[in-house]
């Protein structure tokens, strides 16, 4: 959560938003607000959901635990799902990759005729697909710069 | 099942807002017209 609010000030400015949701009551959710110092700049509503129901419906919830899975859905304006990711508790998310699948995300919105190839960050080259591209990506775009990671820090916007 | 491109299922549940340090209720629809990062996280007071 705290890795999440670092980057909160980006995300509305790219005109999104953040809601979390666990299994805990509201009532836990403003103890651990108020208790755990690496939540102090958390921003973002704390959702309750202490039956459950949200988490099954979402495919987030661990029936053994009782307890909601580490998840993650990108919902674009529409109301609809455009990506999702989840994994066992003890593994937290990067913001690095989220904000990067995010940006990507919404820049193809943006701009429905061109795609963000893999590695792509803001910045980097994107591809128009048509029949130029097709067997000739390699061409198109610079292999050095399609391999590159880079692990930006977007704390800085 | 949900998939990728469907669309997100409503729900109203109560929630801690901690910039106005009050409850309140939040439904996914009051997101509507902005991406969203909606997360899922087992429970407060866990350490990841």
């Amino acid at each position: 959560m705290a890795a999440v609010a670092a980057v909160y000030d980006k995300i509305k400015e790219e005109g999104a938003d953040v809601l979390a949701i666990s299994t805990d009551t509201k009532f836990v959710h403003e103890a651990f607000v108020k208790n755990e110092p690496l939540m102090k700049n958390v921003k973002f509503i704390l959702a309750s959901d202490p039956t459950g129901k949200v988490c099954r419906e979402y495919q987030a919830y661990m029936e053994d635990a009782g307890l909601a899975m580490r998840a993650l859905y990108i919902i674009n304006p529409e109301g609809n799902i455009v990506y999702l990711e989840s994994s066992i508790p003890p593994v937290g998310k990067s913001t690095a990759e989220i904000m990067r699948k995010f940006l990507a995300l919404k820049y193809v919105t943006e701009h429905p005729d061109e795609a963000c190839p893999a590695n792509w960050e803001p910045g980097k080259k994107t591809l128009k697909p048509g029949p130029k591209l097709v067997g000739n990506v390699g061409n198109y775009i610079d292999e050095k710069e399609l391999l590159e990671i880079t692990y930006r820090d977007f704390r800085m916007g | 099942m949900l998939l990728i491109g469907q669309k997100a299922p409503d729900f109203e549940l109560e929630a801690y807002d901690p910039v106005k340090d009050d409850f309140t209720t939040v439904k996914l629809s009051d997101y509507k017209g902005k991406f969203l990062f909606l997360i899922f996280y087992p429970a407060d007071f866990t350490f990841v």
